[in-house]
């Protein structure tokens, strides 16, 4: 009897818990999106007596912000692009190799994860300052590629893990070369993994301020460092407009990942069956 | 279908390691085209490296490996022409059953119109048709067997090969998908190695089997040969259901019968022991060549060994009755057709009559 009372104890507490965290993460972004419609000119009391758009419309009219959000685009195109051709190559190259050392080597590829960012962006300005690079974009290029390589490395990773090697055989035995049998079955079955790992090499990119500030110039510098300088320097709501837009972006990338994990199961029964 | 002599493959004394264990040791054998053969053996015992040695996936550390004359030594997979049925199928779930079943034909350059008649063709010979536009994760096991069969048979290999082709099936689906692939096996005519860990699936899909212990072959023959003379303890044991008999050849032989007496003390009547080093030998005896017959009978014509025993369990398996006897050499297993219930209890006394003929005689080994 005393047993089962813990037990439901326990479970309510539980409960309370679940309700407890979910306040936690929902309440900011909540106030952040309703604060972004409040139609006042200063920050008031909640919740605002009339809504508009006007803090979308000034940032939309601030170059200031503009330029940050488009390089944050074409730095995030840019860099996830080429960590993964990067990240998927590599993974495929170790997950067929054996030899000592290998999983050594998955770690450091994926050690920009446990180093701080600050200390990957302060590292490679003095790195990138002593061979000559100054150009803001490429200094930014080279740090999100090294942020979100570990991404595309540990996603593609676990979508080979999953697949069955007798597949690769069964399209050897009947005829394909290895390289026919990598685009014919190896790729569409890690598709999704690697879609995944690119949605959040791109959410990574988009959000970074750590190594981008360290890596800005004058004239380049990306949606998140604008954001987080433009508030020092005078604080508005248009901060607010521009992470629900960021948030948007994000839910936009959840919702095609889903997508595609939603036909993932459809398709993916047999390789899972054993 | 008679064998014709052609050999379609042939392995010359092949060796592969893996470390420090030897997975294939000095394996002997070939195939002639239209012959299905079985590599049988426990988990372990060489017979799936030796597949993938012929798929091409593993390369011999030594001997040689022919292939319709023609030497495997650095062909990759591909080269090869051999078909592979897995164990799990290995269907390719991102495509359909007819794209499955095409596969190996759009490597080797069919036209489109003719790709499209050969799979049509495979998915009636597996009884499919209709099904070209599934996927593989939405059939059931019995039908992506039959699709992976299928793909297989579809590129007209020079050698089948199956993988324990129905242990991913339950048993009575098993059984019946082991006579239809049998019949279409012989419906085209297919050069096949099956390797299985399931002596049913040996003794009935094979025209000879191979048996395969720690990477060595333990015997090869018909499946007649192989139930009827064993050539040792281990091929006995692992095929059917066997009763031993352990002890020493005891005198010279009379009116043309050995004698062994056991460890227990009783004297069998035995054919030629062989010439082996010692006297010792095994004797192994079928259940259903055992006899059982009323106490009170009298001892048989010479030839005829008959024991004395204690009922100590009857067992209905519905076509078959097991009786298990205790004898003064042990437990005795007596499997006889049911046709009118069993004929004895538990506890009763009866008598085991079997002819020396039937006795298998063995060297005993460490096995």
């Amino acid at each position: 009897m005393n047993g089962r009372l813990l037990d439901n104890g326990f479970r309510l507490l539980g409960l309370v818990m679940i309700g407890v965290i979910l306040c936690f993460l929902l309440t900011p972004i909540i106030v952040t999106t309703v604060m972004a419609f409040d139609a006042r000119a200063y920050l008031g009391p909640l919740p605002p007596p009339a809504l508009s758009l006007r803090w979308f419309a000034q940032f939309f009219s601030d170059d200031y912000f503009l330029r940050g959000l488009s390089t944050s685009v074409q730095l995030a195109v840019l860099s996830v692009t080429i960590s993964l051709c990067v990240g998927v190559t590599t993974a495929f190259a170790v997950e067929r190799a054996s030899f000592a050392g290998k999983e050594m080597l998955i770690s450091l590829f994926l050690s920009p994860l446990l180093v701080p960012p600050v200390v990957t962006g302060f590292a490679l300005l003095l790195f990138l300052s002593h061979l000559g690079l100054i150009n803001g974009f490429a200094r930014l290029l080279c740090g999100h590629i090294i942020i979100t390589v570990p991404y595309t490395i540990r996603a593609t990773l676990a979508g080979l893990a999953g697949i069955d090697r007798s597949l690769t055989e069964a399209a050897l035995i009947l005829g394909a070369t290895e390289r026919r049998a990598f685009w014919d079955v190896t790729l569409p079955l890690a598709r999704t993994s690697i879609v995944s790992g690119a949605i959040f090499a791109f959410a990574v990119s988009m959000d970074d301020v750590a190594v981008s500030i360290m890596l800005t110039d004058a004239n380049t510098f990306t949606l998140p460092v604008a954001l987080i300088s433009s508030m020092r320097a005078n604080f508005d709501l248009s901060i607010a407009a521009a992470s629900v837009m960021l948030m948007l972006v994000t839910l936009t990338l959840i919702v095609i990942l889903e997508k595609f994990v939603g036909l993932n199961r459809v398709i993916g029964q047999g390789v899972f069956r054993s | 279908m008679p064998p014709s002599p052609e050999t379609v493959i042939e392995f010359r004394n092949v060796n592969k390691r893996f470390g420090a264990t030897t997975a294939v040791d000095n394996v002997t054998f070939t195939v002639a085209a239209g012959e299905t053969i079985s590599l049988l053996g426990p988990s372990g015992c060489g017979k799936t490296t030796t597949l993938r040695l012929i798929s091409g996936f593993e390369d011999p550390d030594e001997g040689t490996i022919e292939i319709a004359g023609e030497s495997m030594v650095g062909k990759r997979p591909y080269e090869r022409n051999v078909g592979l049925l897995f164990q799990h199928y290995a269907l390719f779930p991102h495509m359909t059953v007819a794209e499955n079943v095409a596969y190996g034909l759009k490597h080797r350059h069919w036209p489109k119109a003719e790709i499209g008649d050969r799979v049509r063709d495979m998915l009636r010979l597996v009884q499919l048709q209709g099904f070209e536009s599934r996927r593989p994760g939405q059939m059931s096991g019995g039908q992506q067997q039959r699709v992976a069969l299928a793909r297989v048979l579809a590129t007209r290999p020079r050698l089948v090969l199956l993988d324990e082709p129905l242990s991913a099936l339950d048993a009575k689906l098993r059984e019946e998908l082991r006579l239809e692939l049998k019949q279409i096996l012989t419906a085209v005519g297919s050069t096949t190695i099956v390797v299985t860990h399931d002596q049913d699936e040996a003794m009935s899909l094979a025209d000879r089997i191979v048996i395969m212990n720690r990477g060595r072959i333990e015997q090869q023959g018909t499946p007649d040969e192989i139930y009827m003379a064993p050539r040792s303890a281990f091929v006995a044991a692992f095929i059917g259901r066997t009763n031993w008999f352990h002890g020493r050849i005891s005198s010279a032989p009379s009116d043309g019968y050995f004698r062994l007496t056991t460890e227990a003390g009783t004297t069998l009547a035995i054919r030629d022991p062989g010439a082996v080093g010692d006297d010792k030998r095994s004797i192994c005896i079928r259940p259903e060549r055992i006899e059982l017959v009323g106490a009170e009978s009298a001892a048989g014509k010479s030839g005829d060994n008959v024991l004395p025993g204690q009922v100590v369990d009857v067992v209905n398996m519905g076509a078959e009755l097991h009786y298990i006897i205790n004898a003064a050499d042990g437990r005795i297993m007596i499997v006889e057709p049911n046709r009118e219930g069993a004929r004895v209890r538990k506890g009763d006394g009866v008598k085991l009559q079997f002819r020396a003929e039937d006795c298998v005689v063995l060297p005993q080994d460490a096995a």
